[in-house]
């Protein structure tokens, strides 16, 4: 327990020193999103139409980008070496990482995706499916992030990326589906991705700790 | 029983040794690939020459003896790298990391051969190469966690740690497969009502169905033959520098 405590100390610590590890999927984000007016189309009916796969769209790309980094810092320098070698319990470090990466890279995302009631003319009714799917799916992809990042330690990241995103398949689908559709079938969409955050968390969290052991066999 | 559980086990702890499989191997070899020639042979020809044409496709149906093979051969591949990155996981054999690494192409190949036998038939039959149908979108996130599977093994220089990679990869990817399945099918429905059938295979007639069992036996029994081949082929890169391998080589020279 003391353990878990310092650790999530230590972590926050680094996260809030170092603040483009926050700013950077910000920018990101707001880019993405910039984009597909320009692109597409900056008709209000057509993006209202399209906002909810847009904005899940941005966040997972963004989330892709800064939850494949997790490990790669700690190994770099060697303290996951040290947590190893120690003893720690590597399924606490695991979950303490993602959990502070989650809160610090994901959340301003969530929080941000408001704003596109006024960017993307996202129907305002509709902002709190939209913010629900968000809590519940980010998580679920930080843990498959992590897995991610943690079976390509000391590789390319496209390799992360090509191992992530057909494993976040499933997250896309549910959570723009949560977010387009009226409120009667919300709680459809709401209940099982909460089931899959249940069934994804100890089962990824477990292949996350295999991950990172077979680097040092 | 307990002879029987004694005699499994036997075969087991001889399956993880690499010198017992190469010899039994290629006594297996030589009969099970002229058996599956012979009946992918009359599988084919029965399909195509012998089988009666559809009522409302005509002659393009016979695609179908390549294609609906091709697809049930694909998934069953993957369950197998499962089942073996599990086994690879729990009791550490290292046979089972080799057969991932054999079989993940082999699979990928069958997969894309699903997905291209299927645009060949669309055309013509639904108009478009392409649907985002439910069966097909999952076909190719299936070719997708084969590449992934196929990529993570080529960028370890480690061969065990590469196994243990691959195995993970392949078990959460098999956990994930029916999750993205079933919610693929949701989307679906949801978006629009099924107007495709890709094939009605209750209502096929006897006529057709028996020599689509025959290819699909046969594509099973084709992928035994690769499989064999390319885990022998990675068994000799693996043991290359091997006393008993060297062994094997001179004899039969």
């Amino acid at each position: 327990m003391i353990f878990l405590k310092s650790f999530f100390s230590r972590e926050v610590l680094i996260y809030s020193k170092k603040s483009s590890n926050v700013i950077s999927p910000v920018i990101f984000f707001l880019i993405c999103i910039a984009f597909f007016p320009l692109a597409v189309s900056n008709d209000p009916n057509e993006l209202s139409k399209l906002a909810p796969g847009l904005i899940w769209i941005c966040i997972l790309l963004a989330g892709m980008l800064s939850i494949q980094t997790i490990f790669k810092e700690d190994y770099d320098d060697g303290s996951l070496d040290l947590f190893y070698v120690r003893g720690f319990s590597m399924l606490e470090v695991v979950l303490v990482k993602i959990f502070v990466n989650w809160i610090f890279t994901a959340l301003p995302l969530i929080l941000l995706s408001c704003s596109m009631v006024f960017l993307l003319y996202f129907p305002v009714d509709k902002l709190f499916n939209l913010i629900g799917s968000l809590f519940l799916g980010t998580l679920i992809i930080s843990f498959f992030g992590a897995l991610a990042g943690a079976l390509s330690l000391g590789k390319n990241s496209i390799l992360a990326s090509a191992i992530m995103l057909p494993l976040s398949l499933p997250v896309l689908i549910l959570g723009s589906s949560a977010s387009t559709y009226s409120n009667e079938n919300i709680t459809f969409f709401i209940l099982l991705l909460s089931a899959l955050l249940f069934f994804s968390v100890p089962i990824i969290s477990l292949a996350c700790v295999g991950a990172i052991r077979l680097h040092y066999e | 029983m307990n002879k029987l559980f004694s005699a499994i086990k036997l075969f087991y702890h001889k399956l993880g040794s690499y010198p017992w499989f190469y010899s039994i191997s290629s006594k297996f070899l030589p009969i099970s690939s002229v058996l599956a020639l012979m009946i992918f042979g009359i599988g084919i020809v029965w399909g195509i020459f012998y089988s009666p044409s559809d009522a409302t496709q005509g002659e393009i149906y016979r695609i179908i003896y390549m294609h609906v093979p091709a697809a049930s051969v694909a998934q069953s591949i993957y369950f197998a790298l499962a089942t073996a990155g599990f086994v690879y996981i729990v009791w550490k054999m290292k046979m089972a990391g080799l057969f991932i690494k054999a079989m993940a192409p082999i699979g990928a190949s069958f997969t894309l051969l699903a997905l291209i036998s299927g645009a060949i038939w669309g055309q013509p039959t639904w108009g478009t190469w392409w649907v985002w149908d439910a069966r097909l979108t999952s076909t190719l996130v299936l070719l997708l966690f084969y590449l992934a599977i196929i990529g993570l093994y080529s960028s370890f220089d480690n061969k065990k740690s590469a196994d243990q990679a691959v195995s993970i990869l392949a078990m959460v990817g098999a956990i994930n497969l029916p999750i993205i399945k079933k919610s693929v099918d949701w989307w679906n429905t949801l978006h629009q009502p099924s107007s495709i059938r890709v094939f009605e295979e209750s209502s096929i007639s006897s006529e057709m169905l028996y020599p689509l069992l025959v290819c699909i036996l046969a594509f099973y029994l084709l992928v035994f033959v690769f499989g064999l081949m390319a885990i022998r082929a990675e068994i000799a890169k693996r043991e290359m520098n091997k006393e008993w391998f060297k062994k094997i080589i001179i004899k039969n020279d």
